[in-house]
């Protein structure tokens, strides 16, 4: 039970890194991403395969996994920038199945189907798992913990009352002289760094990845925490990352509890309320649960 | 682990949580405590269509074998998990089940992904993995032994088709494959063996598995003027294919795995379609009844491949443990081959199995998947073919290879 | 390629795959030209319509035809049942908000289909034909007919749209909502409307889709990406732009597993939305934007 509870907090803090990055793009510039977990895969990939391949050492790999989606988010960035909203939440959901695409035909690079596996994790192997579950506890929290400092930061400067004034009306940010387009450049390249960088951890916490790992799922989960959380609140993603996760587990639990059901039943029942629990927030806590304080606009 | 932080931690997942945490340890607690099975199939996602008749299977064996007085008295308790075919919800749910439920073995992942992200849990917690999955390359993961695979090695099985196909006149042979991590494999054994026989790989195409629509792969088919067709492929894709081809009016042979082409296809396709088709699968020898006993559990509905290799499962960890006097995953792991092959009897089913270990007596089970023996990698090995050919709605027995 | 009749063919082959994508395409931009938003849980409504029209064909031995319009209904109902209890009181919140919760409707509905109907592969009751040649092209009379079905289902919508009342009503909302009010037309009645026909659409889509295929509760999942990528080359909320945006995708889709790799047809899509976003963002058919 403890290294459940363990292993747990630790996809805790995936999700916790993955709601941050989301949170800027969305929360904080009101660019919707639905491709979210393909900067997650981008940052994966980079990092287990300089690792693995080019031995790298890891801190190298996971900074270039965050550099790597970095850059992938800034190009995306220039081609999506100017669209409007709905046009961008089909673009980044196609983004994203273009990411598990290459990642499975490209199998020179990646391994495709296959996926990569024995990707090395910090000690593994030389620690007990519980041990290693602990170091990566400590490893994952302290990037939550660093990605929050910095992001609550950027979100109090001038940078982020910018960005929040993108959000509320492009137009007029505009007309006051804000370069538009370099800033929202700039919040999709911090939001995907920090996406990829929960990629590279995840990575070589699994120390296995494949292209089916990424697939728009795990978007939805991440859209649920902020959601739950708050969006636009840093502090939310973080307590909606931990709402996620006991919920996706929590229904584990309860499912098994039903009587009378099959295990499809039991399946399909799960996941169902993991959506409606999305649309029940929606509908009744729509500033989530800590909500953003310089929010101008429900 | 100290009693006041799990409560605590439990209190976190709610009632149900915290009542999950009584469950039993996999080493030998109190006697006539029951021993817990993890089933980690997929119940959603691309797997689903195979998923649910792989845990029936499981659960079937599992309560014969309750009915037979358990292992040395212990009941044994199923606790099944969706792998949502996706590796992120399988490595969640194996936490679950090893460190929740403390399960001693996990059967039954199907996707490669799932069973490769998984199978690292598996040996560092010491809890044997019974795996349907086709990518070659997990029984070469540093498992320690952890790891049976029941799904016979892909090059392996090709290659005894393409010595079928030739053997039946095979010449000119397109291969179709959705993307998976056997596609590239299976091609150059292709290429190889029909080489070296005289005939040729008429075309090759790998394609997107979700799509509703292979009009253009299919006229590549026609067009390569092939006698046979190689459909490497799942359920809902070579479904499709099928009556694409039968609309294209394709003469010629048509093959595929057992998988991709069971009872449920005969459902949502017409017989007109469907008949002449050939499939193959791993098996037991004619005789076996275990391969009879399964699809007469089944309501007398043609048994998939899948679902014959989770009975197994079941039945070789029942037996293991059985045989060890203890059910940890590594008293699993080390009694499987005692119990699997050998010179011991041979038996079909795990109440004659109970039985003979309580007695004593050596036993060799012969599964419904095959005569079930593993290799020192966990590979299968020694697997015998059968090739079935379908025939108004049902599969009729080609031969045995 | 080396013939015409090459060509000739893939071109064929498209069209056919578009004409099934033609109607969720347009029940997308149905909804999406009145409320502003995109429903993604249009894959749902295809979903449910193909299993309204088993439920009808195969367990009350409806035919195949007569099945079509309880597709429509049933997944029109589903579909302003939605609407009404779950995204309606999200407008407010703007449309990303609503986008976002149609999301996770499209995930509820595919697992109520699951809960009730497992996940098993099913197939309507229906004889399947072989392809008619000509001079070496093939063409599948039942792919025809399903063309013949998707165009009438859009060329009612169209007359509607041109010729009725209701029809113009609709489009005033569609190009501006405030002006349309002033007239006196209610908007809540024109969105429930467009509700109502764009998930029916969807519906008649979903099943023709299984007639093609087999349906289990992935299956308007399977085709989503490709009627977004319809909708958006069409222009978003244009109702021809998604018919001819439908076409240039089913072409484009088939056209890549010729010239480029059958494994990259999705890419496909997303390149022909990239392609008409960066050249012409209103898509091919939109007029303002």
């Amino acid at each position: 039970m403890d290294a459940y509870l363990v292993a747990m907090l630790v996809f805790a803090g995936f999700y916790a890194l993955m709601a941050l990055g989301l949170n800027v793009i969305w929360g904080l510039t009101g660019m919707v991403n639905l491709g979210l977990v393909g900067f997650f895969g981008v940052g994966a990939y980079a990092s287990a395969l300089l690792t693995s391949k080019l031995a790298w050492p890891m801190p190298l790999g996971w900074a270039a996994g965050a550099t790597i989606a970095a850059l992938a988010g800034g190009i995306m960035a220039l081609i999506v920038a100017r669209l409007r909203g709905d046009y961008l939440a089909i673009v980044t959901l196609g983004f994203a199945e273009v990411i598990r695409l290459v990642a499975s035909n490209e199998v020179w690079l990646t391994n495709g189907t296959d996926g990569i596996s024995g990707i090395p994790g910090p000690w593994r192997g030389a620690v007990t798992p519980q041990q290693f579950n602990l170091i990566f506890l400590g490893i994952v929290w302290t990037a939550v913990a660093i990605a929050f400092y910095l992001l609550s930061r950027a979100s109090h400067s001038p940078f982020g009352r910018v960005l929040r004034a993108i959000r509320e009306d492009e137009d007029v940010a505009a007309v006051a002289g804000k370069p538009v387009l370099w800033f929202k450049v700039r919040a999709f390249v911090t939001g995907a760094a920090v996406l990829g960088m929960a990629g590279a951890l995840y990575a070589h916490y699994n120390a296995f990845i494949a292209p089916e790992g990424f697939a728009p799922l795990l978007t939805i989960y991440i859209v649920l925490a902020l959601t739950a959380g708050g969006v636009g609140s840093m502090r939310g993603a973080i307590i909606g990352a931990i709402f996620l996760i006991t919920l996706i587990e929590g229904t584990r639990f309860l499912a098994a509890a039903v009587p009378g059901v099959t295990p499809v039943q039991k399946a399909a029942l799960r996941e169902g309320a993991i959506a409606l629990t999305l649309i029940l927030l929606l509908r009744f806590r729509p500033q989530g649960l800590i909500p953003e304080r310089t929010r101008t606009k429900a | 682990m100290t009693t006041f932080s799990l409560n605590r931690r439990a209190a976190l997942l709610g009632t149900a949580g915290a009542l999950s945490s009584f469950a039993i340890g996999g080493k030998l607690a109190a006697q006539g405590a029951p021993i817990t099975f993890g089933v980690l199939p997929p119940l959603t996602g691309a797997g689903g269509p195979y998923g649910p008749a792989m845990l029936r299977a499981v659960q079937g064996v599992v309560e014969e074998a309750n009915a037979a007085g358990g292992i040395r008295g212990r009941q044994i308790r199923v606790v099944a998990e969706d792998d949502q075919t996706n590796p992120d919800a399988a490595v969640r749910g194996a936490r679950k089940l090893i460190d929740v439920d403390r399960a001693s073995c996990i059967i039954g992942t199907w996707a490669s992904a799932s069973t490769t992200a998984v199978a690292p849990l598996c040996w560092e917690n010491r809890v044997s993995l019974f795996t349907v999955s086709g990518a070659d390359s997990i029984t070469l993961l540093p498992h320690q032994g952890y790891i049976f695979r029941t799904q016979p090695n892909s090059r392996l099985q090709i290659s005894t088709a393409c010595d079928y196909l030739m053997s039946k006149g095979a010449r000119r042979v397109f291969h179709l494959a959705a993307q998976s991590p056997f596609a590239a494999s299976s091609q150059e054994v292709m290429v190889e063996k029909f080489r070296a026989g005289g005939g040729a790989v008429s075309g090759y195409i790998v394609y997107e598995r979700d799509k509703t629509a292979f009009r253009s792969e299919v006229d590549q088919i026609m067009r390569s003027r092939s006698d046979t067709v190689m459909l490497n492929g799942y359920l809902p894709d070579v479904t499709i294919l099928l009556r694409e081809l039968f609309r294209a009016g394709f003469e010629g042979r048509r093959f595929t795995f057992a998988y991709a082409a069971n009872a449920t296809t005969f459902q949502s396709l017409p017989n007109e379609v469907t008949n002449g088709l050939i499939t193959f699968q791993p098996s037991p020898d004619l005789d076996s009844g275990a391969f009879n006993r399964l699809k007469n559990r089944f309501g007398n509905v043609e048994v998939d491949p899948y679902s014959a290799q989770t009975n197994d499962h079941a039945t070789l960890a029942i037996l293991a443990a059985a045989q060890a006097g203890e059910a940890t995953g590594t008293a699993i792991r080390d009694n499987v081959r005692k119990i699997s092959q050998g010179d011991g009897e041979k038996v079909d089913n795990v109440t004659d199995g109970l039985r003979l270990i309580a007695a004593g007596r050596a036993v060799n089970y012969e599964g419904a998947s095959g005569p079930v023996s593993f290799d020192e990698r966990g590979d299968i090995q020694g697997t015998k073919f059968r090739y079935e050919v379908a025939e108004n709605g049902r599969f009729r027995l080609l031969e045995l290879v | 390629m080396e013939d015409w009749r090459d060509l000739a063919q893939v071109l064929l082959n498209g069209v056919m795959a578009g004409s099934v994508l033609m109607l969720p395409a347009i029940g997308f931009n149905c909804i999406f030209a009145v409320l502003r938003y995109p429903n993604f849980a249009v894959a749902g409504f295809c979903t449910a319509g193909a299993f309204a029209g088993w439920v009808a064909n195969v367990q009350f031995g409806v035919p195949v035809a007569a099945a079509l319009p309880i597709a429509f209904l049933v997944a029109a109902a589903v579909g302003l049942l939605a609407e009404e209890v779950a995204l309606k009181p999200l407008r407010p919140a703007g449309p990303l908000t609503v986008a976002i919760a149609s999301v996770a409707i499209t995930i509820l509905l595919e697992n109520i289909i699951r809960f009730s109907f497992g996940n098993d592969l099913r197939g309507y009751d229906l004889a399947i034909l072989r392809d008619w040649r000509f001079d070496g092209i093939r063409v599948n009379p039942q792919q025809l007919q399903n063309t013949g079905y998707a165009i009438i289902a859009a060329g009612s919508l169209f007359t509607l749209l041109a010729f009725t009342r209701l029809g113009r009503a609709m489009r005033a909302v569609a190009d501006n909502p405030v002006l349309a009010d002033i007239k006196g037309v209610d908007p809540n009645r024109i969105a429930r409307v467009a509700v109502f026909i764009g998930a029916g659409l969807a519906g008649v889509g979903g099943m023709l889709i299984g007639i093609d295929t087999s349906i289990d509760p992935l299956t308007g999942f399977r085709v989503v990406l490709s009627v977004f990528a319809a909708a958006v080359v069409g222009g978003l909320g244009s109702i021809p732009g998604a018919a001819l945006g439908a076409m240039v995708v089913g072409v484009g889709e088939e056209l890549a597993g010729v010239v480029l790799e059958p494994a990259y047809r999705t890419v496909t899509a997303f390149l022909a939305i990239l392609l008409v976003l960066t050249f012409r963002p209103q898509g091919l058919l939109g007029g303002r934007n």
